[in-house]
């Protein structure tokens, strides 16, 4: 007897698994993500964008119920993080973390791997404008007499800033050059190397975000004169971005966002819009990125589509008037 | 005597068991991806930054310095044993270290590196917690054109370390200038030399080179002798300096500190470059410059003590300035805002606790480290009880992993492989291929440091002497120049090296 309910239990539980068998694949397609979700990230490991979008990625795994691993291919000024994002298999599993400069700016200034239309936006997740700050006895003190000064000056005022045609230089160029400025460029690698060099005075002009200077700022070390984002920035409301300059349209932030490849099934894109966006949304994020100065956003993949198109539209302009586009 | 205040106060931070435990942790994963070549502070640190993100900031911030200074500390260990070098700053202990290890005395050379290690990193702290500000002050006052000159005084220097003719020498240089230009142009991102490639932007990988140069190089030479076989069989006795070592060493890695703490300001290249000059100084003060690369050990002494001297004084601009000098650095910075520390004039007004508290606990690391190295010695020698057939290999194949982690690119690989196949005929034809590797950490430094400059002068070349740092490192140069032109025209170089001393 004990033999046989042996038996049968064991009949049963052979069905019970075949029956398993059978299903589950199926349900496994049905939900998405059933895997590790790869984010690339086109910055060397510890870079700004690298930093707030790992924690984007941590914070996220909640809402997807999959681990995120982060993966740095930084190389080619963020286009070879690009390309492997945009010559991934189009099935959710592959995003890119990326920022400006591999899609608004540098597709202007020399030939990239990638077409405009070969990734898709699915949320933007933080941002923050740049700010130009000049050392306190300074001939001027807002941006309002900054800009006179610089026309007063026509290219005799140096600013230090990242690389040619890096997001310093356009998204300075695209205030100056729409009001008759006209600045000196002297390009660093980093923000701290500008830095650096404007205590030093070997520049007249910090061109950079803010997280760097905050410290010589309270100190009254130095004095921002403009952002460069359409609105002014909440870690100093004081001083004047764009639209007090009367160009609410030719404000840049730096910022960060998800891509995924093209073709990549709507269904998947919104679940992957909903887990990042939601966690960009989180307190805790909001808090981590005020510390590093920067505003969590969260936005939609359709908000962050119109962001490209237009910043992608006025950085082709600000490039042709600076003589950078490619040929 | 305030300043003893904060000290003890730091100690009674760092003393605290969560602070020596991750203190510890941090020291002994900073060891490990030094001893893995390919690997260094960098990925290290990456790979532990979000596990501090829960932590206390001081506690944080004590654990990531703790594997930027732990690497330099485990970076010989390869060098030393299979001339594949641990990280870029120990391509130079290469040299002597592996000559040492060939003559059965890879104990003293591990040992030696350690206790250089630990002499130059507490140094530097020391430096650190003195001088902090005034040398942060000192620092703002190089730019472009003083860092110009600087890298062409450095760059003369250098050209002391060669072990072939000067022809060749020069040569090899050439060449490393070349090589350095491949690659986006650092000032405009435009390609350069990369033949419409994206693999070629980013220029060729200087780790990767390095490795491939000196030690897939090595491994190629040694197929030729695959008959004769010799396994070094390590004795306890064996394992430990002799006085000897002990008395040569001492100088050397005086020196190394100081040249060390002073190139750890040079922006981007500081661990590397001092290990170079401290490399050159020893060879040109020596009396028997010809034994270099055959095993000196003030050779491995300098070297090894430069590169932990220039922890301390990298830390400077992070902690005074809140300006990142170095890539490991950065993200040290990175943690610190995190955690909601500003780094900058107010640190130590604002954050005692973490100021003086990583001070603190970067002498405790240091003598952890040493502790933590020197039993390490023993098992590390034990490796070269494995057949070399097995041991070069398989550190080869920890290397190529090491290399494709950091950035998942496979051009780095194959750059790893090309360049050893080059460094094969090179060593082939009796050329160096050290003066090569140091043309290119510098070549691209002066070649942005003298753009530069010319742009903020708008073109006006008068803009190199001008500014009292450039005069200093200029004047320096022309000094230098002199003397190795009087000693050569009057024939007696060796008895005037102690006159270069004095500079």
């Amino acid at each position: 007897m004990i033999n046989l309910l042996n038996r049968r239990t064991a009949l049963h539980a052979a069905l019970a698994l075949g029956i398993a068998t059978l299903i589950l694949p199926a349900s496994a397609q049905e939900k998405f993500p059933s895997r590790p979700v790869e984010l690339v990230v086109p910055t060397p490991a510890g870079g700004g964008t690298d930093i707030t979008m790992r924690l984007l990625a941590e914070i996220a795994e909640t809402g997807l119920g999959q681990k995120v691993v982060v993966i740095n291919k930084p190389g080619g000024a963020g286009t070879v993080g690009v390309a492997a994002v945009t010559e991934a298999k189009p099935d959710g599993y592959m995003l890119g973390a990326v920022y400006n400069a591999p899609l608004t700016m540098l597709p202007h200034i020399q030939a990239v791997p990638y077409a405009s239309d070969a990734y898709i936006p699915v949320s933007l997740s933080n941002s923050a404008p740049l700010v130009f700050c000049a050392k306190p006895d300074y001939p001027a003190k807002d941006a309002k007499e900054f800009i006179e000064h610089l026309k007063k000056n026509p290219g005799k005022v140096t600013y230090g800033g990242d690389g040619v045609g890096g997001t310093v230089h356009l998204s300075g160029e695209r205030i100056f050059s729409v009001l008759g400025a006209k600045a000196r460029l002297i390009p660093f690698q980093s923000a701290g190397e500008t830095l650096q060099n404007f205590l030093g005075g070997h520049v007249e002009i910090y061109g950079g975000s803010f997280p760097p200077i905050l410290a010589h700022l309270r100190e009254g070390r130095m004095k921002c004169l403009l952002v460069t984002s359409a609105d002014r920035h909440f870690i100093a409301p004081d001083v004047m971005g764009t639209k007090d300059l009367g160009l609410p349209n030719a404000g840049t932030t730096v910022w960060a966002g998800l891509i995924a490849p093209k073709g990549t099934p709507a269904d998947r894109i919104a679940i992957l819009e909903k887990a990042f966006g939601d966690a960009a949304r989180t307190p805790r994020y909001k808090e981590a990125m005020e510390k590093l100065g920067t505003r969590a956003e969260g936005s939609s993949a359709a908000d962050f589509r119109k962001l490209l198109d237009q910043e992608s539209a006025a950085m082709k302009e600000v490039v042709a008037a600076l003589g950078l586009q490619r040929k | 005597m305030e300043t003893i205040d904060f000290v003890m106060q730091g100690f009674a931070v760092a003393l605290r068991p969560e602070n020596l435990l991750f203190g510890f942790v941090g020291c002994l994963w900073g060891t490990i991806v030094g001893v893995i070549p390919g690997l260094g502070p960098l990925t290290g640190l990456t790979l532990l930054l979000p596990l501090t993100f829960k932590l206390d900031p001081t506690t944080a911030i004590i654990m990531l310095s703790g594997i930027f200074y732990g690497a330099m500390y485990g970076g010989s260990t390869t060098s030393i044993l299979v001339r594949i070098p641990g990280e870029a700053a120990s391509i130079i202990t290469c040299m002597d270290g592996y000559a040492m290890a060939r003559d059965g005395r890879a104990g003293p050379a591990l040992m030696i590196a350690a206790i250089g290690s630990f002499v130059g990193g507490t140094a530097s702290v020391i430096g650190l917690m003195l001088f902090a500000p005034p040398l942060a002050d000192l620092m703002l006052q190089v730019g472009p054109s003083a860092e110009f000159g600087l890298m062409l005084l450095a760059l003369l220097i250098l050209s002391f370390v060669s072990q072939g003719s000067p022809v060749k020498t020069a040569v090899m240089v050439l060449i490393g200038l070349a090589i350095a230009t491949i690659g986006l142009d650092p000032l405009t991102a435009y390609p350069r030399f990369t033949f419409g490639s994206v693999r070629l932007a980013d220029g060729i990988n200087f780790v990767a080179m390095a490795l491939g140069l000196f030690g897939v190089s090595e491994i190629l030479l040694n197929l030729e002798e695959i008959t004769k076989v010799h396994v070094i069989r390590p004795t306890l006795r064996s394992l430990t300096p002799r006085w000897k070592d002990l008395k040569d060493s001492a100088p050397a890695i005086g020196r190394g500190t100081v040249i060390g703490f002073v190139f750890g300001f040079i922006p981007g290249i500081s661990h590397v470059v001092s290990t170079f000059v401290s490399y050159a100084v020893e060879k040109r003060l020596s009396n028997e410059p010809e034994k270099f690369g055959t095993g000196k050990i003030e050779g491995v002494a300098g070297p090894e003590t430069a590169n932990n001297a220039t922890t301390g004084s990298a830390m400077i601009p992070l902690l005074v300035l809140g300006i990142p000098a170095i890539p490991a650095t950065s993200i040290l910075l990175s943690a610190l805002l995190i955690h909601g520390v500003q780094p900058g004039p107010q640190i130590v007004r604002d954050h005692p606790d973490v100021f003086w508290g990583l001070i603190a606990s970067m002498y405790i690391g240091n003598i952890m480290l040493l502790i933590l190295n020197l039993p390490l010695v023993g098992l590390f020698v034990n490796l070269l009880r494995v057949p070399y057939a097995y041991l070069a290999p398989g550190v080869l194949l920890v290397s190529v992993v090491g290399i494709y982690s950091v950035n998942a690119n496979t051009t780095e690989i194959a750059i790893m492989a090309v360049f050893g196949v080059i460094g094969y005929v090179l060593r082939k034809a009796s050329f160096d291929p050290a003066p090569l590797l140091l043309a290119i950490v510098l070549g691209d430094r002066m070649e942005i440091s003298l753009r530069r400059a010319l742009m903020i002068s708008d073109g006006d070349w008068w803009i190199l002497v001008q500014g009292a740092m450039s005069k200093i490192f200029l004047g320096a140069l022309l000094l230098l120049l002199v003397l190795q032109g009087s000693t050569w025209l009057l024939g007696f170089r060796r008895k005037n090296a102690a006159e270069i001393d004095k500079i």
